[in-house]
Protein backbone atom coordinates (compact mmCIF):
# COMPACT_ATOMS: atom_id res chain seq x y z
CA UNK A 1 0.00 0.00 0.00
CA UNK A 2 2.72 2.47 0.96
CA UNK A 3 4.49 1.41 -2.45
CA UNK A 4 1.26 2.38 -4.31
CA UNK A 5 0.79 5.77 -2.16
CA UNK A 6 4.60 6.40 -3.07
CA UNK A 7 3.91 5.94 -7.03
CA UNK A 8 0.69 7.71 -6.84
CA UNK A 9 2.62 10.88 -5.42
CA UNK A 10 5.58 10.44 -7.66
CA UNK A 11 3.20 10.24 -10.77
CA UNK A 12 0.93 13.83 -9.18
CA UNK A 13 4.28 15.23 -8.48
CA UNK A 14 5.93 14.79 -12.23
CA UNK A 15 2.53 15.97 -13.77
CA UNK A 16 1.64 18.74 -11.80
CA UNK A 17 4.80 20.19 -11.96
CA UNK A 18 4.82 19.17 -15.89
CA UNK A 19 1.44 21.65 -15.66
CA UNK A 20 3.05 24.30 -13.77
CA UNK A 21 5.73 24.47 -16.55
CA UNK A 22 3.25 24.54 -19.22
CA UNK A 23 1.03 26.66 -18.01
CA UNK A 24 3.69 29.30 -17.39
CA UNK A 25 3.18 30.43 -20.72
CA UNK A 26 -0.57 31.75 -19.38
CA UNK A 27 -1.04 35.41 -19.20
CA UNK A 28 -0.95 38.44 -20.75
CA UNK A 29 2.14 39.38 -23.46
CA UNK A 30 2.90 42.15 -25.40
CA UNK A 31 4.41 41.43 -28.44
CA UNK A 32 7.72 43.24 -29.93
CA UNK A 33 6.24 45.99 -31.97
CA UNK A 34 3.64 47.03 -28.73
CA UNK A 35 0.74 47.07 -31.20
CA UNK A 36 -1.48 44.97 -29.16
CA UNK A 37 -1.57 42.51 -26.44
CA UNK A 38 -2.03 38.70 -26.60
CA UNK A 39 -4.02 36.73 -23.61
CA UNK A 40 -2.38 33.29 -23.88
CA UNK A 41 -5.09 30.59 -22.09
CA UNK A 42 -4.79 26.79 -21.60
CA UNK A 43 -7.75 25.37 -23.68
CA UNK A 44 -8.31 21.62 -22.68
CA UNK A 45 -4.33 20.95 -22.45
CA UNK A 46 -3.53 23.09 -25.78
CA UNK A 47 -2.71 27.00 -25.20
CA UNK A 48 -4.16 29.68 -27.60
CA UNK A 49 -3.73 33.09 -27.50
CA UNK A 50 -6.44 35.87 -28.08
CA UNK A 51 -5.64 39.63 -29.22
CA UNK A 52 -7.23 41.55 -26.10
CA UNK A 53 -5.78 44.91 -26.86
CA UNK A 54 -4.77 46.98 -29.96
CA UNK A 55 -2.52 50.36 -29.15
CA UNK A 56 -4.73 51.37 -31.77
CA UNK A 57 -8.07 49.83 -32.00
CA UNK A 58 -9.76 51.67 -34.92
CA UNK A 59 -9.42 51.78 -39.18
CA UNK A 60 -8.05 54.96 -39.41
CA UNK A 61 -9.89 55.18 -42.93
CA UNK A 62 -13.26 53.70 -41.36
CA UNK A 63 -12.75 55.17 -37.98
CA UNK A 64 -14.51 51.62 -37.01
CA UNK A 65 -12.97 48.86 -35.01
CA UNK A 66 -10.37 47.47 -37.02
CA UNK A 67 -11.20 43.75 -38.75
CA UNK A 68 -9.70 41.04 -40.09
CA UNK A 69 -9.41 42.55 -43.91
CA UNK A 70 -6.22 40.80 -44.43
CA UNK A 71 -7.33 37.18 -44.28
CA UNK A 72 -7.83 35.54 -47.58
CA UNK A 73 -10.90 33.81 -46.32
CA UNK A 74 -13.45 36.10 -47.15
CA UNK A 75 -15.89 35.09 -44.34
CA UNK A 76 -12.97 36.35 -41.82
CA UNK A 77 -12.86 39.64 -43.02
CA UNK A 78 -15.50 41.46 -40.92
CA UNK A 79 -14.09 39.68 -37.59
CA UNK A 80 -13.17 41.99 -35.10
CA UNK A 81 -9.63 41.46 -33.98
CA UNK A 82 -10.10 42.29 -30.83
CA UNK A 83 -10.40 39.11 -29.48
CA UNK A 84 -9.08 37.29 -32.29
CA UNK A 85 -7.21 33.92 -31.58
CA UNK A 86 -3.76 33.99 -33.24
CA UNK A 87 -2.38 32.05 -31.37
CA UNK A 88 -3.46 28.20 -31.66
CA UNK A 89 -3.03 24.47 -30.87
CA UNK A 90 -0.05 24.68 -28.65
CA UNK A 91 1.71 22.30 -27.10
CA UNK A 92 3.66 21.94 -24.24
CA UNK A 93 6.99 19.55 -25.18
CA UNK A 94 9.13 20.60 -22.12
CA UNK A 95 12.06 22.61 -21.14
CA UNK A 96 10.13 25.64 -21.59
CA UNK A 97 9.47 25.42 -25.52
CA UNK A 98 5.55 24.94 -27.11
CA UNK A 99 5.30 23.41 -30.16
CA UNK A 100 3.16 22.19 -32.75
CA UNK A 101 0.60 25.57 -33.11
CA UNK A 102 0.69 28.50 -35.28
CA UNK A 103 0.50 31.96 -35.55
CA UNK A 104 -1.73 34.25 -37.41
CA UNK A 105 -0.17 38.08 -38.79
CA UNK A 106 -3.27 40.02 -39.11
CA UNK A 107 -1.07 42.60 -40.77
CA UNK A 108 -0.26 40.20 -43.61
CA UNK A 109 -3.40 37.78 -43.51
CA UNK A 110 -0.71 35.11 -43.33
CA UNK A 111 -0.77 32.30 -40.81
CA UNK A 112 2.57 30.51 -39.89
CA UNK A 113 4.02 27.31 -38.17
CA UNK A 114 5.06 28.24 -34.65
CA UNK A 115 6.99 27.26 -31.70
CA UNK A 116 7.41 29.71 -28.30
CA UNK A 117 10.54 29.48 -26.31
CA UNK A 118 10.21 30.69 -22.86
CA UNK A 119 13.71 32.92 -21.89
CA UNK A 120 13.10 33.60 -18.77
CA UNK A 121 9.54 34.12 -16.55
CA UNK A 122 8.79 37.03 -18.61
CA UNK A 123 10.40 36.24 -22.17
CA UNK A 124 8.78 34.69 -24.48
CA UNK A 125 10.82 34.04 -27.95
CA UNK A 126 7.74 33.12 -30.98
CA UNK A 127 9.32 31.83 -34.13
CA UNK A 128 6.89 31.61 -37.09
CA UNK A 129 8.52 29.71 -40.07
CA UNK A 130 7.49 28.22 -43.33
CA UNK A 131 8.16 24.69 -43.67
CA UNK A 132 11.58 24.14 -41.83
CA UNK A 133 12.43 26.56 -38.50
CA UNK A 134 15.17 27.92 -40.70
CA UNK A 135 13.00 29.86 -43.07
CA UNK A 136 11.40 31.88 -39.88
CA UNK A 137 11.38 34.91 -38.21
CA UNK A 138 11.29 35.74 -34.18
CA UNK A 139 9.58 37.85 -32.14
CA UNK A 140 10.44 38.54 -28.63
CA UNK A 141 6.91 38.92 -26.26
CA UNK A 142 6.83 40.64 -23.01
CA UNK A 143 4.94 39.78 -20.08
CA UNK A 144 2.36 42.14 -18.29
CA UNK A 145 1.59 42.69 -14.77
CA UNK A 146 -1.73 41.12 -14.21
CA UNK A 147 -3.68 42.61 -10.93
CA UNK B 1 -11.57 3.84 2.52
CA UNK B 2 -7.63 4.54 2.17
CA UNK B 3 -8.13 4.18 -1.42
CA UNK B 4 -11.33 5.94 -1.88
CA UNK B 5 -9.45 8.95 0.32
CA UNK B 6 -6.32 8.82 -2.25
CA UNK B 7 -8.56 8.75 -5.21
CA UNK B 8 -10.24 11.78 -3.80
CA UNK B 9 -7.38 13.34 -3.20
CA UNK B 10 -5.54 13.08 -6.74
CA UNK B 11 -9.39 13.68 -8.52
CA UNK B 12 -8.84 17.09 -6.30
CA UNK B 13 -4.88 17.94 -7.09
CA UNK B 14 -5.36 17.47 -10.85
CA UNK B 15 -8.50 19.74 -11.16
CA UNK B 16 -6.12 22.38 -10.44
CA UNK B 17 -3.95 21.60 -13.53
CA UNK B 18 -7.38 21.37 -15.63
CA UNK B 19 -7.61 23.53 -18.32
CA UNK B 20 -8.65 26.84 -17.45
CA UNK B 21 -11.21 27.45 -20.00
CA UNK B 22 -11.39 30.60 -22.28
CA UNK B 23 -14.03 33.20 -21.36
CA UNK B 24 -16.80 34.85 -23.54
CA UNK B 25 -15.80 37.78 -25.52
CA UNK B 26 -19.01 39.22 -23.87
CA UNK B 27 -17.44 38.43 -20.36
CA UNK B 28 -14.36 40.11 -21.71
CA UNK B 29 -13.33 43.54 -19.95
CA UNK B 30 -11.48 44.72 -22.87
CA UNK B 31 -10.38 48.04 -21.46
CA UNK B 32 -8.54 46.26 -18.46
CA UNK B 33 -6.01 45.79 -20.88
CA UNK B 34 -4.92 48.73 -21.63
CA UNK B 35 -3.62 49.35 -18.42
CA UNK B 36 -1.66 46.79 -17.65
CA UNK B 37 2.08 47.55 -17.23
CA UNK B 38 5.23 45.08 -18.42
CA UNK B 39 6.64 42.66 -15.17
CA UNK B 40 10.02 43.68 -16.24
CA UNK B 41 9.75 47.66 -16.86
CA UNK B 42 13.31 48.11 -18.40
CA UNK B 43 13.19 50.13 -21.23
CA UNK B 44 12.06 48.21 -23.97
CA UNK B 45 13.57 48.85 -27.67
CA UNK B 46 10.71 48.34 -30.44
CA UNK B 47 12.13 47.46 -33.98
CA UNK B 48 11.54 48.74 -37.96
CA UNK B 49 10.48 45.74 -39.77
CA UNK B 50 12.07 44.58 -42.99
CA UNK B 51 9.16 44.56 -45.29
CA UNK B 52 5.84 46.71 -45.40
CA UNK B 53 2.53 44.67 -46.56
CA UNK B 54 1.72 43.90 -49.71
CA UNK B 55 5.08 43.17 -51.10
CA UNK B 56 5.67 40.36 -53.57
CA UNK B 57 6.72 37.46 -51.57
CA UNK B 58 11.05 36.84 -50.31
CA UNK B 59 12.13 33.79 -51.86
CA UNK B 60 14.33 31.78 -49.75
CA UNK B 61 14.75 29.41 -52.98
CA UNK B 62 14.07 29.66 -56.38
CA UNK B 63 15.35 27.83 -59.71
CA UNK B 64 14.56 29.46 -63.14
CA UNK B 65 15.30 28.88 -66.57
CA UNK B 66 15.91 32.40 -68.50
CA UNK B 67 15.80 32.41 -72.41
CA UNK B 68 16.45 35.05 -75.14
CA UNK B 69 15.14 35.15 -78.75
CA UNK B 70 17.42 35.40 -81.58
CA UNK B 71 19.44 38.61 -82.21
CA UNK B 72 22.28 39.76 -84.20
CA UNK B 73 25.59 40.39 -82.18
CA UNK B 74 28.52 42.64 -83.05
CA UNK B 75 31.91 42.18 -82.23
CA UNK B 76 35.10 44.48 -82.62
CA UNK B 77 38.64 42.92 -82.88
CA UNK B 78 40.89 42.19 -79.92
CA UNK B 79 42.74 44.65 -78.75
CA UNK B 80 45.16 43.78 -74.91
CA UNK B 81 45.60 47.56 -73.71
CA UNK B 82 47.16 45.85 -70.49
CA UNK B 83 49.91 44.28 -72.27
CA UNK B 84 51.15 46.71 -74.21
CA UNK B 85 48.92 47.18 -77.23
CA UNK B 86 46.68 50.15 -76.84
CA UNK B 87 42.36 49.96 -77.63
CA UNK B 88 40.22 52.01 -78.74
CA UNK B 89 38.51 55.44 -76.51
CA UNK B 90 35.14 55.46 -74.99
CA UNK B 91 34.28 57.88 -77.58
CA UNK B 92 35.46 56.51 -80.64
CA UNK B 93 33.91 54.27 -82.94
CA UNK B 94 35.29 50.74 -82.84
CA UNK B 95 35.03 48.56 -86.28
CA UNK B 96 32.62 45.61 -86.49
CA UNK B 97 35.10 42.41 -87.02
CA UNK B 98 32.73 39.93 -86.95
CA UNK B 99 29.26 39.05 -86.38
CA UNK B 100 27.08 36.56 -85.21
CA UNK B 101 23.56 35.28 -85.46
CA UNK B 102 22.96 34.37 -82.06
CA UNK B 103 19.62 31.73 -82.15
CA UNK B 104 20.29 30.81 -78.17
CA UNK B 105 21.09 32.69 -75.12
CA UNK B 106 19.88 31.15 -72.10
CA UNK B 107 20.26 28.92 -68.98
CA UNK B 108 18.97 27.62 -66.03
CA UNK B 109 19.09 29.80 -62.36
CA UNK B 110 19.31 28.67 -59.12
CA UNK B 111 18.97 31.77 -56.06
CA UNK B 112 18.61 30.91 -52.09
CA UNK B 113 18.59 33.72 -49.59
CA UNK B 114 18.81 31.53 -46.07
CA UNK B 115 17.52 33.41 -43.08
CA UNK B 116 20.85 32.70 -40.63
CA UNK B 117 19.67 35.69 -37.81
CA UNK B 118 16.48 36.70 -38.33
CA UNK B 119 14.57 38.32 -35.45
CA UNK B 120 13.26 41.75 -34.67
CA UNK B 121 16.21 43.35 -33.79
CA UNK B 122 18.66 42.09 -36.56
CA UNK B 123 18.17 40.26 -39.87
CA UNK B 124 21.38 38.55 -41.59
CA UNK B 125 20.29 36.39 -44.82
CA UNK B 126 22.97 34.56 -46.71
CA UNK B 127 22.69 32.21 -50.35
CA UNK B 128 24.58 30.95 -52.86
CA UNK B 129 23.99 31.55 -56.68
CA UNK B 130 24.34 30.50 -59.97
CA UNK B 131 23.16 31.81 -63.30
CA UNK B 132 24.13 29.91 -66.71
CA UNK B 133 23.92 31.54 -70.10
CA UNK B 134 24.70 29.32 -72.59
CA UNK B 135 24.99 30.61 -76.25
CA UNK B 136 24.29 28.89 -80.26
CA UNK B 137 26.03 31.76 -82.50
CA UNK B 138 26.70 30.91 -86.25
CA UNK B 139 28.20 33.07 -88.51
CA UNK B 140 26.15 35.10 -90.68
CA UNK B 141 26.40 34.03 -94.30
CA UNK B 142 29.72 36.00 -96.09
CA UNK B 143 31.55 35.07 -93.13
CA UNK B 144 33.21 31.71 -92.68
CA UNK B 145 34.06 32.30 -89.38
CA UNK B 146 33.65 33.49 -85.89
CA UNK B 147 35.91 35.14 -83.97
CA UNK B 148 37.73 34.17 -80.49
CA UNK B 149 35.21 35.43 -78.40
CA UNK B 150 32.17 34.25 -80.20
CA UNK B 151 33.76 30.70 -80.19
CA UNK B 152 34.62 30.84 -76.33
CA UNK B 153 31.01 31.64 -75.71
CA UNK B 154 29.58 29.13 -77.97
CA UNK B 155 31.60 26.56 -76.51
CA UNK B 156 31.45 27.81 -72.71
CA UNK B 157 29.07 29.97 -72.37
CA UNK B 158 29.04 32.63 -69.28
CA UNK B 159 28.85 31.59 -65.55
CA UNK B 160 27.95 33.43 -62.60
CA UNK B 161 28.63 32.25 -59.01
CA UNK B 162 27.49 34.52 -56.22
CA UNK B 163 27.66 34.33 -52.37
CA UNK B 164 25.60 37.43 -51.77
CA UNK B 165 24.85 38.11 -47.84
CA UNK B 166 21.99 41.15 -47.03
CA UNK B 167 22.06 42.27 -43.54
CA UNK B 168 19.14 44.41 -42.32
CA UNK B 169 19.58 46.26 -39.12
CA UNK B 170 16.86 48.36 -37.42
CA UNK B 171 18.14 51.48 -35.71
CA UNK B 172 14.32 52.18 -33.96
CA UNK B 173 11.03 51.82 -34.55
CA UNK B 174 10.99 53.36 -38.14
CA UNK B 175 14.52 53.75 -39.16
CA UNK B 176 16.71 51.34 -40.10
CA UNK B 177 19.80 50.04 -42.19
CA UNK B 178 20.82 47.69 -45.04
CA UNK B 179 23.67 46.37 -46.11
CA UNK B 180 23.97 44.18 -49.07
CA UNK B 181 27.22 42.44 -50.05
CA UNK B 182 27.74 40.10 -52.75
CA UNK B 183 31.16 38.14 -54.36
CA UNK B 184 30.92 36.73 -57.44
CA UNK B 185 32.83 34.80 -60.16
CA UNK B 186 31.91 35.72 -63.63
CA UNK B 187 33.19 33.85 -66.44
CA UNK B 188 33.65 30.88 -69.05
CA UNK B 189 34.82 28.97 -66.63
CA UNK B 190 33.45 25.18 -66.25
CA UNK B 191 34.31 22.82 -62.84
CA UNK B 192 37.86 23.90 -62.59
CA UNK B 193 36.79 27.64 -62.45
CA UNK B 194 39.03 30.57 -62.32
CA UNK B 195 41.60 32.22 -60.62
CA UNK B 196 40.25 33.33 -57.38
CA UNK B 197 41.83 36.91 -57.87
CA UNK B 198 38.89 37.62 -60.88
CA UNK B 199 36.35 37.77 -57.36
CA UNK B 200 34.51 41.14 -58.17
CA UNK B 201 32.68 42.45 -54.86
CA UNK B 202 30.04 44.53 -54.44
CA UNK B 203 28.10 46.37 -52.10
CA UNK B 204 25.34 48.35 -50.86
CA UNK B 205 24.34 50.87 -48.08
CA UNK B 206 21.10 51.82 -47.25
CA UNK B 207 19.44 54.43 -44.41
CA UNK B 208 15.79 54.07 -44.90
CA UNK B 209 12.54 54.89 -43.09
CA UNK B 210 9.30 52.75 -42.88
CA UNK B 211 6.72 55.58 -42.37
CA UNK B 212 4.05 53.01 -42.04
CA UNK B 213 3.00 49.46 -42.43
CA UNK B 214 2.58 50.01 -46.29
CA UNK B 215 5.44 52.12 -47.10
CA UNK B 216 9.12 53.13 -46.77
CA UNK B 217 11.93 54.67 -48.31
CA UNK B 218 15.57 54.63 -48.11
CA UNK B 219 18.56 56.46 -49.72
CA UNK B 220 22.36 54.95 -50.04
CA UNK B 221 25.42 54.14 -52.16
CA UNK B 222 26.33 51.23 -54.15
CA UNK B 223 29.57 49.87 -55.57
CA UNK B 224 27.86 47.42 -58.15
CA UNK B 225 28.69 45.57 -61.49
CA UNK B 226 25.01 45.82 -62.58
CA UNK B 227 25.93 48.33 -65.86
CA UNK B 228 28.88 45.68 -66.34
CA UNK B 229 32.14 47.56 -65.11
CA UNK B 230 32.62 48.67 -61.78
CA UNK B 231 30.53 51.76 -60.90
CA UNK B 232 29.66 53.66 -57.89
CA UNK B 233 26.21 54.83 -57.78
CA UNK B 234 23.42 56.53 -55.33
CA UNK B 235 20.66 54.23 -54.71
CA UNK B 236 16.81 55.16 -53.95
CA UNK B 237 14.32 52.46 -52.27
CA UNK B 238 11.10 53.29 -52.19
CA UNK B 239 8.32 50.74 -51.77
CA UNK B 240 4.69 51.67 -51.28
CA UNK B 241 0.99 49.66 -51.08
CA UNK B 242 -2.19 51.59 -52.18
CA UNK B 243 -4.88 51.63 -48.83
CA UNK B 244 -6.88 49.07 -50.73
CA UNK B 245 -3.98 46.87 -51.20
CA UNK B 246 -4.08 46.40 -55.05
CA UNK B 247 -1.36 49.18 -56.24
CA UNK B 248 2.43 49.34 -55.22
CA UNK B 249 5.78 49.73 -55.96
CA UNK B 250 8.55 47.98 -55.42
CA UNK B 251 12.14 50.25 -56.31
CA UNK B 252 15.26 49.34 -55.31
CA UNK B 253 16.80 52.64 -58.18
CA UNK B 254 19.09 51.87 -60.09
CA UNK B 255 19.41 47.84 -60.52
CA UNK B 256 15.18 47.95 -60.16
CA UNK B 257 11.89 49.33 -60.44
CA UNK B 258 8.38 47.82 -60.73
CA UNK B 259 5.15 48.53 -59.96
CA UNK B 260 2.84 46.08 -58.60
CA UNK B 261 -0.13 45.04 -58.90
CA UNK B 262 -2.21 42.37 -56.76
CA UNK B 263 -4.86 40.82 -58.11
CA UNK B 264 -4.81 38.91 -54.74
CA UNK B 265 -3.00 37.26 -51.56
CA UNK B 266 -1.97 34.80 -53.88
CA UNK B 267 -1.17 36.43 -57.26
CA UNK B 268 0.42 39.43 -58.21
CA UNK B 269 1.78 41.65 -61.44
CA UNK B 270 5.36 43.87 -61.65
CA UNK B 271 5.70 45.65 -64.54
CA UNK B 272 8.69 47.70 -64.49
CA UNK B 273 12.78 46.93 -65.06
CA UNK B 274 16.02 45.35 -64.01
CA UNK B 275 19.05 46.02 -65.01
CA UNK B 276 21.52 42.50 -64.82
CA UNK B 277 24.96 42.87 -65.31
CA UNK B 278 28.77 41.34 -64.23
CA UNK B 279 31.96 41.45 -66.04
CA UNK B 280 33.24 38.25 -67.31
CA UNK B 281 36.73 36.83 -67.68
CA UNK B 282 37.23 35.06 -70.98
CA UNK B 283 39.80 32.41 -70.79
CA UNK B 284 41.32 32.45 -74.47
CA UNK B 285 41.65 35.76 -74.12
CA UNK B 286 43.25 36.27 -70.78
CA UNK B 287 46.91 36.32 -71.38
CA UNK B 288 49.28 35.37 -68.83
CA UNK B 289 47.93 37.02 -65.03
CA UNK B 290 45.88 39.28 -67.35
CA UNK B 291 42.16 39.05 -67.21
CA UNK B 292 39.83 39.86 -70.06
CA UNK B 293 36.67 40.57 -69.12
CA UNK B 294 33.12 40.76 -70.70
CA UNK B 295 31.40 43.69 -69.00
CA UNK B 296 27.65 42.59 -69.93
CA UNK B 297 25.19 44.82 -68.61
CA UNK B 298 21.61 44.47 -69.49
CA UNK B 299 18.19 46.70 -69.01
CA UNK B 300 15.55 44.07 -68.52
CA UNK B 301 12.07 46.18 -69.03
CA UNK B 302 9.49 43.55 -68.39
CA UNK B 303 6.23 42.04 -67.13
CA UNK B 304 6.42 39.55 -64.17
CA UNK B 305 3.31 37.78 -62.68
CA UNK B 306 3.58 35.32 -59.60
CA UNK B 307 1.20 33.44 -58.47
CA UNK B 308 1.01 30.93 -55.26
CA UNK B 309 1.27 26.93 -56.92
CA UNK B 310 0.96 25.04 -53.20
CA UNK B 311 1.57 26.63 -49.92
CA UNK B 312 5.44 28.19 -49.77
CA UNK B 313 5.70 27.24 -53.40
CA UNK B 314 5.32 29.93 -56.20
CA UNK B 315 5.30 30.41 -60.15
CA UNK B 316 6.94 33.19 -61.18
CA UNK B 317 6.62 34.22 -65.00
CA UNK B 318 8.67 37.06 -66.67
CA UNK B 319 8.52 38.15 -70.46
CA UNK B 320 9.72 41.02 -71.47
CA UNK B 321 13.30 42.42 -73.54
CA UNK B 322 16.44 42.22 -73.26
CA UNK B 323 18.72 45.67 -73.93
CA UNK B 324 22.34 45.58 -73.87
CA UNK B 325 23.32 48.51 -71.92
CA UNK B 326 27.39 46.85 -72.31
CA UNK B 327 28.84 43.75 -73.78
CA UNK B 328 32.42 45.70 -74.52
CA UNK B 329 35.61 44.39 -72.75
CA UNK B 330 38.41 45.36 -70.68
CA UNK B 331 41.55 44.11 -70.32
CA UNK B 332 42.33 43.92 -66.63
CA UNK B 333 46.72 44.03 -65.70
CA UNK B 334 46.86 40.85 -63.11
CA UNK B 335 43.26 40.97 -62.91
CA UNK B 336 42.92 44.32 -61.11
CA UNK B 337 39.62 45.83 -61.22
CA UNK B 338 39.83 49.89 -62.00
CA UNK B 339 37.16 52.10 -61.98
CA UNK B 340 35.84 53.88 -64.93
CA UNK B 341 32.94 54.81 -64.10
CA UNK B 342 30.03 56.48 -67.04
CA UNK B 343 32.88 59.26 -67.50
CA UNK B 344 36.15 57.66 -67.55
CA UNK B 345 38.47 57.23 -70.48
CA UNK B 346 40.64 54.03 -70.02
CA UNK B 347 40.65 52.51 -73.60
CA UNK B 348 38.43 49.13 -73.74
CA UNK B 349 39.87 45.82 -75.17
CA UNK B 350 36.42 45.37 -77.53
CA UNK B 351 33.62 47.65 -78.32
CA UNK B 352 30.68 45.07 -78.84
CA UNK B 353 26.81 45.43 -79.13
CA UNK B 354 24.01 42.92 -78.87
CA UNK B 355 20.58 43.26 -80.64
CA UNK B 356 17.74 43.52 -78.88
CA UNK B 357 16.15 40.86 -77.91
CA UNK B 358 12.60 39.68 -76.58
CA UNK B 359 13.24 37.23 -73.22
CA UNK B 360 11.35 35.29 -70.68
CA UNK B 361 12.04 33.47 -67.75
CA UNK B 362 9.73 31.10 -65.64
CA UNK B 363 10.49 29.45 -62.66
CA UNK B 364 9.54 28.25 -59.13
CA UNK B 365 10.49 29.46 -55.75
CA UNK B 366 9.82 29.09 -52.40
CA UNK B 367 8.89 31.73 -50.47
CA UNK B 368 7.77 33.16 -47.57
CA UNK B 369 5.04 36.12 -47.24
Amino acid sequence: MKKLIAICAFMFACTYAMAQDANAIVGVWEPGNGKARVKIDNIDGKFYGRIVWLKEPNDPNTGKPKTDVNNSDASMKNVPLRGYRMLKDFQYKGKGIWEEGTIYDPESGNTYTSVITMKDANTLDIRGYVGVKTFGRSDTWRKLKVN
Amino acid sequence: MKIKFLVATLALAFSFTAPVLAQDDKDEDWDLYGDLALVDDAKVKRFAKPTIVGMSPTRFLSLSYDRQLPYIMNLSAARFPASGNSGWGVDEEAPTASSGDVTFTGGMRFNSTIPVISKASLVWQTGINYQRTGYSISAPSGQNKLSVLATALNDRGLNNLSWANTVFVPVSEQNFLIFQGSLDLSGDYDWGLQPLETVRWSLAAIYGKRVSETKRWGIGLARTYRVGNLNYVPVVMYDVTSPNRKWGTEILFPARAHGRYNFSKNSLLLFGYELEGQSYRIDPLSVGNNSYEIRRGELRPRLELQKQLSGPFWLNIQAGYRIDYSFDADELGGGNEFFRGFFGEQPFGMLNSLGPAPYFNIGISFVTL
